[in-house]
């Protein structure tokens, strides 16, 4: 129940059928995705419901960015593919002790882990998409994290995503001064 | 350019890329002296020899051979960077960090003051709710009277090759002095000078969609305003463009930045005009520093900028 599936192609279902009006009224609702589904199905989602560019300031820069990418073949050897999470981080240093929960999408290889802010977007777009655990850190401690299972809705998963990706863009090299 | 140089570093993994930017400056500028400066933490009472470790919490006793033990780290952390190196000083202190900081950076009467975005690695989606960029930074740029170059990404390119620079102005008082840093530094080092203004149109029309006309009348003005507040000021330096560009400012000048593969970005600490004890980072700043893939100097102050 309230519950929708994202498509590899970019559309959304809902109860089986395609959404064709109103994807806001979906914004709350918790997100399944396709086999396949990757990086490149996110943006065409946006190509198919233009109002969800709306969500995020860096979504329009974000989509120039993409239309101007290869129309496929967008793959990287350092990752296997990368994981949107959920994560409940309690800390108690510095400042006052307090809990926070925010996203993170990061890409996985075995078991490791890469910073997206390494790597440009004509290397990612093809890459697999994956719903990951959420993640519970207790004061700091990264080494014994807490997963379960968790439920995701489609405003975390546009939004979470645009912040992470906001940060692309490496420099490739530099030009020699006049 | 950069006579005396001082590296603000918690001495661990997270200054890796700043170190590099200072290090490669004070040798290309064959800077007098770069001084590496770690704060050792803060005294947990009077004369107490105790300090609180600010990445730990821990407290540690700061007595001479602590403080012994941490310079040698520190050495061994920049071995290969300060190979040849002899102009190069490590030093470290107790107390507040960016009060330290900034009494180092006036007792040495330094140019810049380099350092790191953060003083601990952060996921990217926790920066998002917690102070977005450190607070040391913040106070530092707030305070300082010399620029203050902020590293958050690896730097590609040194500061000598640099080829591209930007300056995002909101033609305040503030983005004055931060504009003469621009052109000195793309004067010295033979960069273009893009002179980048966003005017936020979310913030000018109140509720109301502007005309084509409005729009192009706006950017006429900050046309004119560029010429007459920075233009007139350059002499026979032809190296520039003007841009103005109409959208939210930071992500406009992130955008320009990285279509124009700019290997700095000089912004005003402010960008408000309110008084500079009184300023906070402008947000604007904030979010420029957080994402950029090149260093951003903030300038405050005209002191150590002008001609």
């Amino acid at each position: 129940m309230n519950r929708i599936t994202l498509m590899r192609y970019g559309s959304i279902l809902q109860d089986g059928k395609p959404v064709t009006s109103e994807p806001l009224m979906c914004l709350s609702s918790g997100v399944d995705l396709d086999e396949g589904y990757t990086l490149r199905s996110w943006f065409q989602m946006f190509e198919e419901y233009s109002v969800l560019t709306d969500l995020n300031p860096f979504l329009p820069t974000l989509m120039e960015q993409y239309s101007s990418c290869p129309k496929s073949g967008c793959l990287f050897d350092g990752v296997d593919h990368f994981e949107f999470r959920k994560i409940v981080e309690m800390i108690g240093f510095p400042g006052e002790p307090r809990l926070e929960i925010y996203n993170s999408f990061r890409g996985l290889k075995n078991h490791d882990e890469l910073d997206p802010r390494s790597v440009r977007m004509e290397h990612t777009l093809d890459m697999p998409v994956l719903l990951g655990k959420l993640k519970h850190v207790v004061f700091g401690d990264k080494a014994d994290i807490f997963e379960f299972e968790t439920v995701y809705s489609l405003f975390e998963f546009i939004d979470g995503i645009a912040w992470e990706l906001s940060f692309f863009g490496a420099p490739t090299q530099c030009e020699i001064g006049r | 350019m950069f006579e005396n140089i001082l590296f603000a570093t918690t001495a661990s993994p997270t200054c890796d890329n700043a170190a590099k930017v200072a290090f490669d400056l004070a040798l290309k500028y064959d800077s007098k002296k770069l001084y590496v400066f770690h704060v050792l933490g803060v005294p947990s009472r009077g004369f107490s020899p105790f300090v609180k470790d600010l990445r730990t919490g821990e407290t540690e006793q700061a007595d001479s051979e602590y403080t012994e033990w941490v310079l040698e780290e520190m050495k061994n952390t920049y071995a290969t960077l300060m190979e040849g190196m002899e102009n190069c000083e490590l030093k470290t202190r107790v107390g507040v960090p960016h009060a330290e900081i900034l009494r180092m950076a006036r007792e040495k009467d330094v140019d810049l003051i380099v350092m790191g975005a953060h003083t601990r690695q952060e996921e990217l989606g926790a920066t998002r709710y917690r102070d977005v960029t450190g607070r040391t930074m913040r106070k530092v740029a707030k305070a300082a009277r010399c620029p203050v170059l902020i590293i958050s990404r690896p730097c590609t390119t040194c500061f000598k090759l640099f080829s591209h620079i930007v300056f995002g102005t909101d033609f305040s008082k503030a983005a004055d002095s931060a504009f003469l840093f621009a052109y000195q530094a793309a004067k010295d080092v033979g960069a273009r000078l893009h002179l980048f203004h966003s005017f936020d149109i979310g913030s000018l029309r109140s509720g109301r969609v502007l005309s084509q006309a409005e729009i192009e009348e706006k950017v006429e003005e900050a046309k004119k305003k560029m010429e007459q507040k920075y233009v007139s000021k350059m002499g026979n330096f032809d190296n520039y463009e003007i841009e103005i560009w109409e959208g939210i400012p930071y992500v406009e000048i992130l955008k320009f930045a990285r279509e124009k593969q700019s290997d700095l970005i000089v912004m005003a600490h402010h960008t408000k005009e309110i008084d500079p004890e009184e300023a906070e980072l402008g947000s604007t700043v904030e979010q420029v520093v957080l994402r950029s893939a090149c260093p951003v100097a903030s300038v405050n102050h005209p002191d150590k900028v002008s001609e």
